[in-house]
């Protein structure tokens, strides 16, 4: 009787009563935690300082002018007035629009095609893929030489061979429509290889049982395509999608090396506009102010996207 | 004898199915025959559309300029000039731009790196207080383009109060603000998740601390994750174009991109010099890739992989 109760004890002394446990596990946790800011604080010092401060600077910026070469003053509503008139703003989002869709639809088409080509005969895919890639190591500014040569009035490939074959030659970048289609397949040329290989590896993730399955129940290529492929692709196209939609609103490189955004600013783009504002013409406040549309467009855009992309397969899940 | 004509007549239909069989199977073959070399042809058109205009670069950078405009064009040069690559390198910054962009875009990967790895593994095996919160606002900032950064980003790293010199044209104004890709956190914590937790478990209860556990268990197995996050950060800043642009302002402080696009100003028409400058560029780049080309295409399906 004696000895339980002197067990008892003993055993009390040793363990912790509930509060000292609940403390050491504060403890613990606590330290715990501060050990793992620690491994967070190396990326979030610069990720705070260059990118979720500059982020609510501009939209901040918006209501200033001047910054570049005198301290920002504010001004109010006065940089939203007057880019609301600015006929070239509206010129320009509607170029990077038309632009966009026209390179996404076009490259998204064409690297699905090649995908599923190398997907279904491998023997010698990988000199392709190579190949493909090339592209993807050059900056803009070479891709813009290489269109600039090819498109050349005198000596560019494209003339030489329409004066080949008896047509007129015809001044690519001097016109407008063809010079924004410069663009778009100077910058399709160089996304094919990535987007190519994009769809490549998505292709390659689905489940070779399930086209099995499917074929056994007698679906064509074209049914397995539709009813298996696509549904399963379904997260990484709208990933694809947002991804493209965001490299593609903020085209310039092309831009800047190609057209300067002539003729007649009929390839002048949003970034380009952005961009000319604050470093070229001092209209900075104008600057700010389309930097703030740009980024409400870009996040209207995803989101839209993920609703369409994004709706049928939580409806499924 | 009538059933042997019976089995003749049974023979007769089957060999005649069997007929019809292989020539349905010639003709399925020769479909799928048909149907291959139109692939290929495909993608061989493809390919040749990648790869040919970066030889066209090649024979105006050994031509006089004016021979360009010689008519019936030349593709093939008569005499191998090798002027323009002289050109290039002593009266022009070119060596210095080369410096610039190896400093540059070395930097900003060494340092993407570290910190991306550090907190990759944060967020994919420590617990703490506001990891989601974290992680989400980190993966919003996906979003936010770079044309709306650079303001304020010129603004900050050129006259933030209190500096007494100013970033542009220094080497750290042009690196540190490249350095918070959120992507590269993304796929190091994407990585980290799929390593056997048991492995870190194990070590856990042998009393090694968070970061002896880091470095000898985690790291290690991270060697392709990090080769492939090293490859896509050296190409994003080795392209990059708007930030050195905007950010360098004096010739010796160029990068190879705005270096080479401000070619076109000096040498106005001159092609061949121009185009001297652009193989000189890609040249390396494309012995680099050739060697570790497996590293590279892993690198741009990455993302796709890692979903």
């Amino acid at each position: 009787m004696m000895s339980t109760v002197s067990a008892e004890k003993a055993w009390d002394e040793l363990t912790l009563s509930e509060a000292e446990y609940r403390r050491a596990g504060a403890r613990y946790r606590q330290r715990r935690s501060l050990r793992a800011y620690l491994f967070l604080l190396p990326y979030f010092i610069p990720f705070i300082a260059f990118l979720l401060v500059p982020a609510l600077w501009s939209i901040w910026l918006s209501f200033n002018r001047g910054g570049i070469l005198d301290p920002a003053k504010y001004v109010g509503l006065e940089n939203w007035r007057s880019i609301a008139s600015d006929t070239e703003l509206t010129g320009a989002i509607q170029n990077t629009a038309v632009y966009a869709v026209e390179a996404i639809l076009l490259v998204f088409t064409l690297a699905i095609v090649l995908a599923l080509l190398l997907n279904r005969y491998r023997k010698g895919s990988n000199i392709f893929k190579l190949a493909l890639y090339v592209p993807l190591l050059a900056p803009a500014v070479l891709v813009g030489l290489i269109w600039q040569f090819l498109t050349n009035f005198d000596f560019g490939f494209i003339n030489l061979a329409l004066d080949a074959m008896g047509f007129d030659r015809l001044n690519i970048l001097g016109s407008g429509r063809l010079a924004l289609l410069t663009i778009v397949l100077a910058e399709v040329w160089r996304g094919l290889g990535f987007w190519t290989l994009y769809f490549l590896a998505s292709l390659q993730n689905v489940p070779e049982e399930l086209l099995d399955a499917a074929r056994v129940d007698g679906a064509r290529g074209v049914q397995r395509f539709r009813r298996v492929t696509i549904p399963l692709l379904r997260p990484m196209l709208l990933f694809a999608v947002v991804i493209a939609i965001i490299a593609n609103f903020q085209v310039f490189d092309t831009v800047y090396v190609l057209t300067q955004g002539g003729p007649y600013e009929s390839t002048s783009t949003m970034v380009w506009f952005i961009w000319k504002r604050l470093f070229q013409f001092q209209e900075t406040g104008q600057g700010y102010a389309a930097a703030v549309v740009l980024l409400a467009i870009i996040l209207a855009l995803t989101a839209i996207s993920f609703r369409v992309l994004g709706a049928r397969r939580k409806r499924r899940a | 004898m009538a059933v042997q004509a019976g089995g003749v007549a049974e023979s007769d239909v089957l060999s005649q199915h069997a007929q019809e069989y292989a020539s349905a199977a010639r003709r399925h073959r020769a479909f799928g025959i048909t149907k291959g070399l139109a692939a290929y042809a495909t993608l061989s058109i493809f390919a040749l559309i990648a790869i040919v205009p970066f030889l066209y670069l090649l024979s105006p950078s050994f031509r006089k300029s004016y021979e360009l405009f010689s008519y019936p064009p030349k593709w093939i040069p008569s005499s191998l000039y090798t002027g323009n690559f002289g050109t290039i390198l002593h009266q022009t910054s070119y060596p210095r731009w080369a410096l610039n962009t190896l400093i540059f875009a070395t930097s900003v990967t060494v340092i993407t790196l570290i910190i991306d790895t550090l907190a990759g593994y944060a967020f994919a095996r420590l617990r703490f207080p506001g990891r989601g919160v974290l992680f989400g606002l980190v993966l919003g900032t996906l979003m936010i383009p770079t044309a709306v950064l650079i303001a304020p980003l010129y603004i900050m790293i050129s006259r933030l109060p209190g500096w007494t010199h100013s970033g542009i044209n220094t080497y750290p104004g042009m690196i540190l603000p490249m350095v918070c890709s959120p992507l590269g956190v993304f796929m190091m914590r994407q990585f980290i998740s799929t390593l056997p937790e048991a492995l870190v478990e194990a070590a856990r209860l042998d009393g090694g601390s968070e970061w002896l556990i880091f470095r000898k268990i985690v790291l290690p197995l991270m060697k392709p994750a990090i080769v492939v996050l090293g490859i896509f950060t050296f190409m994003a800043q080795w392209v990059n174009f708007l930030w050195p642009l905007i950010i360098t302002t004096t010739n010796d402080m160029k990068t190879l991109t705005v270096g080479v696009s401000s070619l076109q100003g000096q040498f106005v028409t001159n092609w061949g010099v121009i185009s001297a400058a652009a193989v000189m560029t890609m040249a390396p780049v494309i012995v680099i890739f050739l060697m570790f080309q497996r590293w590279f295409v892993q690198a741009s399906m990455a993302g796709a992989l890692k979903q």
